[in-house]
């Protein structure tokens, strides 16, 4: 299935690791990106340093159409080695360009009257300018601009500012290597992306969601590194110059328990990683919950169980970090569905752990975390701090009463520091005070009372975050459609787009998509999913989020899209499978 | 001593302990109610954190800050606050069991870091709370519900353990003698680093072989003894002098004390003040973090 709403042309970049496939995408999303186009990148990659089979898709489109997904079929490839024909030939589309070095790859297996073969001196052409083979990348690219149609002006613009600070003969070398290659293409620009000359941000989701937690004052983020959520921790490590502190910790264990003393302490604390290491976080999350400390936690999945597929991405863990943890306390879960919604969960996370004391778990993966898009722009006066009920003396005399019981379940919490507002907060269970009702005192009438009492402040948070709060409803997409996909998280723009490919088919097609996934108005969503034909399409084995809906709403959502092969779904592929299901319906 | 009785009870919160009569742990909490008392340290300042165990109910006693965390989690919980805010005097109250067997990995990360934290350790050789199992620090031969048949396993030498994981101050005291040890948590609170306080803390209900009277012949004090602080080939040499003899000579005091700068004196944005002090972002901040992004 092609798309034929917009245009966009999808280049993939693919040689070994170590071969600068990655940076040469980068540049490549930098040059679109200067150039007033949209891009959106994503790498697919392996455990390992060197070698192996390595690309990054690159998809660049037109400036007033916002880009969805990294693109399905390949329009442009680049082919650094021998594997990269071979392992992605499967991919092309009609009439694909295929740059290789004639003097390194052999593209007999490719059919010349399907495809349009570049055959581009890299190496030879780069050491001749430069002397560093390195440069056939740079060679590459300026092949790949003259296809796309990206002006060459772009390139020394944007070369010039990269490396002006390593001296002229780098960005010369640079802009030499570059022009050859931009000349070897004997043809016209096979492509005509719109462009408008506007700078665009261009970031990745896990970038945005660690400058959203900054706006919203987060100055501690303890983690240990883990695919896909280490870029975190990395944007914090760069940035402790500016106000911001990371711990790298021991282990995931250490991570949890030291955001839980930080944010006791009054500061807006996070951590992060992958299920892996959630899974050693889950005793430190109900304690939060117990503690009713505000914490944010990042779970970024990957392909799972246990070790899984390192860089794959998946949308497996959704029930886990739901249940995670022995008890039961109130927390909130919510699933950034764009790069640039990660930015705004990413800070709104911090008011809504500070509102109701409770943890906030961001389920990121790592097609959001990793994969980066040009944003048309940021509302930052659309931040805004609340810090909740802060007591800052006792209103009382005699001991402050830290869990105090109130009608909205919501008690003043003070920090350490604040005279006359000492108490000690407990993970036993406790009584107003924070003293334990647990090793002495459990079981004895008044105190089966105080457990009883307690158990339903905390939880009585729900019902107010839920009356509160407007955000824990599904959005809905084109919603005059007849068919609807439903889906949530990472998943939410390709579908969009597949929903665009299916009502091209005839078949008008909308999206209902959730972010926050816990707790749910559950009434909304009834009435949002009721009578209506849908399709579940989610990156798992067992359509988790059907099953949420199904015990929050008892609809059951029979026709499903799944995937679970670790590969990003892309709109044409969520389309491929939809339709036949469309069809079911319509019979 | 009137005066002195009126300012313990600042620090009391009037929560009684659960410990059974005799337990180790009130001579404990009576060193560290000292030990506050003589440094006028700002009740709303300190944080006492602990664990789980019958150890880990110090924090309530007291009518300052505290988190009773999770067994074996109060070191990294203590630091994520001293982080937080380093203005604040934290200490933190486990036993052997949360900080040599399940927490251990923490003690020896949280020893390298050197955050400004007292952590005190009430070492029973046993699990109380749970009703006496062994311990990593259990004598070899002890016998216990799940040692039935006599404990084969070395124990751990946490001095030892803590000074090679880079621990700037680490002393061990004896709840028998709570004048001593109070001497040892004070100079424990003013180190400027991180300081191990490994104490004797008998457990009266369920280890019957480390008693106060299997203690007290045995235990030697330091500091009567020509004993170097400052010289690490001696301090690890007196670190394991108690199974090198077979436990007949145990030296308590200060064993090893060494000034390195601390964590937060080191750290590029703790350096500018205790992080809960420091201001939000201004708009221009956070456009510029973005700007990076173009
Ligand atoms: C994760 C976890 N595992 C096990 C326990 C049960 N538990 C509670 S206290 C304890 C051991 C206590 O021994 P120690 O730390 O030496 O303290 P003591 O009671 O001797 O003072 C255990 C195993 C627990 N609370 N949490
Ligand atoms: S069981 Fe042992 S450690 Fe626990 S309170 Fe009793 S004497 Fe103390
Ligand atoms: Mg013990």
């Amino acid at each position: 299935m092609q798309a034929n709403f917009m245009t966009s042309v999808t280049v993939r970049i693919a040689g070994a690791n170590g071969d600068g496939v990655e940076s040469s995408g980068a540049l490549l999303m930098k040059l679109a990106a200067k150039n007033g186009m949209q891009a959106f990148g994503y790498r697919g990659y392996q455990s390992i340093i060197r070698g192996g089979h390595v690309w990054f898709q690159v998809r660049i489109g037109d400036s007033d159409e916002r880009l969805r997904s990294h693109g399905n079929s390949i329009d442009v490839l680049i082919a650094l080695n021998q594997d990269g024909i071979a392992n992605q030939a499967s991919h092309l589309s009609e009439n694909a360009a295929v740059v290789y070095d004639p003097d390194k790859v052999k593209v007999d297996s490719l059919d010349s009257s399907k495809y349009r073969l570049v055959p581009v001196q890299m190496l030879e052409i780069a050491v001749r300018v430069s002397g560093d083979p390195i440069m056939r990348n740079t060679v590459a690219i300026g092949s790949a601009m003259k296809i796309i149609g990206i002006d060459f002006k772009i390139f020394e613009s944007v070369i010039t500012a990269m490396f002006s600070r390593k001296g002229n003969k780098i960005v010369e070398n640079n802009i030499k290597a570059a022009k050859e290659g931009f000349d070897s293409v004997k043809f016209e620009k096979m492509h005509s992306i719109k462009s408008d000359g506007r700078q665009r941000y261009m970031l990745d989701g896990n970038t945005a969601l660690a400058i959203g937690a900054y706006a919203s004052g987060c100055n501690f983020y303890s983690a240990y590194p883990m695919t896909p959520a280490s870029s975190i921790l990395h944007w914090f490590a760069a940035h402790a110059d500016r106000g911001v502190f990371f711990k790298q910790t021991e282990d995931e264990i250490a991570a949890i328990n030291m955001a839980v003393g930080a944010a006791n302490t009054g500061v807006r604390a996070m951590c992060g990683t992958s299920g892996g290491g959630f899974s050693l976080m889950v005793e430190g999350l109900g304690f939060a919950g117990m503690l009713e400390v505000p914490l944010v936690v990042v779970e970024s999945q990957r392909t799972g169980p246990s070790t899984g597929l390192p860089t794959k991405t998946e949308q497996g863990d959704l029930l886990f970090v739901m249940h995670a943890s022995q008890g039961e306390f109130p927390r909130i879960v919510v699933s950034p569905r764009s790069v640039e919604e990660a930015f705004y969960i990413g800070s709104e996370a911090f008011n809504l752990a500070e509102r109701y004391q409770c943890p906030v778990i961001i389920l990121m993966d790592l097609y959001i975390s990793e994969h980066v898009e040009t944003v048309d722009g940021f509302d930052i006066d659309a931040i805004s701090i609340d810090r909740g009920k802060v007591a800052t003396s006792n209103p009382e005399s005699g001991k402050f009463k830290r869990y105090l019981y109130t009608e909205d379940g919501i008690s003043p919490r003070s920090h350490p520091g604040t005279p006359g507002t000492e108490f000690v907060a407990p993970s036993d269970e406790h009584d107003e005070y924070g003293d334990l009702v647990s090793d002495a005192l459990s079981g004895i009438d008044r105190y089966v009372e105080v457990r009883r009492k307690m158990m339903r402040k905390r939880m009585t948070k729900i019902d107010t975050m839920l009356k509160n709060e407007k955000i824990f409803v599904p959005s809905i997409y084109k919603e005059d459609s007849d068919f609807f996909l439903v889906t949530f998280g990472s998943t939410t723009e390709p579908a969009m787009e597949a929903a665009e490919l299916l009502s091209g088919k005839g078949f008008k097609t909308g999206v209902i998509s959730f972010s926050y996934l816990m707790p749910l108005d559950k009434d909304k969503v009834r009435k949002m999913l009721e009578g209506r034909k849908l399709i579940d399409v989610e990156v798992n084995y067992t359509a988790q989020l059907a099953q949420v809906i199904m015990m929050n709403t008892g609809i059951e959502i029979e026709k499903r899209v799944l995937e679970y092969d670790g590969e990003a779904v892309t709109g044409e592929g969520i389309a491929e499978k939809a339709l036949p299901l469309l069809k079911e319906f319509s019979r | 001593m009137v005066i002195e009785a009126t300012t313990k009870q600042v620090y009391a919160s009037g929560v009684k302990p659960i410990w059974c009569p005799g337990c180790g742990d009130y001579g404990v909490f009576a060193a560290i109610t000292k030990a506050l008392t003589d440094l006028k340290v700002d009740k709303s300042n300190a944080v006492i954190v602990s664990g789980i165990g019958c150890s880990s109910a110090m924090p309530q006693t007291f009518g300052t800050y505290g988190i009773h965390s999770l067994h074996g989690r109060l070191l990294p919980v203590a630091s994520g606050v001293k982080l937080a805010n380093h203005d604040l005097t934290v200490i933190g109250t486990g036993g052997d069991g949360d900080g040599y067997g399940i927490g251990v990995g923490h003690l020896i990360h949280t020893a390298r870091r050197n955050i400004d934290l007292t952590y005190i350790v009430m070492d029973n050789e046993t699990y109380g709370l749970t009703t006496g199992q062994t311990s990593p620090t259990a004598i070899m031969g002890h016998k216990t519900k799940s040692t039935p048949f006599g404990a084969i396993e070395m124990p751990v030498s946490p001095l030892a353990l803590a000074i090679s994981a880079g621990a700037t101050y680490v002393a061990r005291g004896f709840s028998g003698d709570t004048v001593h040890l109070a001497e040892l948590i004070k100079g424990a609170i003013q180190h400027k680093g991180f300081a191990l306080v490994d104490v004797f803390s008998p457990c009266v209900t369920f280890n019957h072989d480390n008693t106060y009277e299997w203690f007290r012949p045995r235990i030697y004090k330091l500091d009567q003894s020509n004993h170097d602080p400052s010289n690490l080939g001696a301090a690890f040499e007196k670190a394991v002098e108690d199974s090198q003899t077979k436990w007949e000579k145990i030296p308590i005091g200060l064993f090893y004390k060494t000034d390195r700068p601390s964590y937060e004196e080191l750290d590029i944005t703790l350096k500018n003040g205790p992080l809960v002090k420091q201001a939000m972002p201004t708009k221009e901040q956070i456009m510029r973090m973005l700007e990076e992004h173009k």
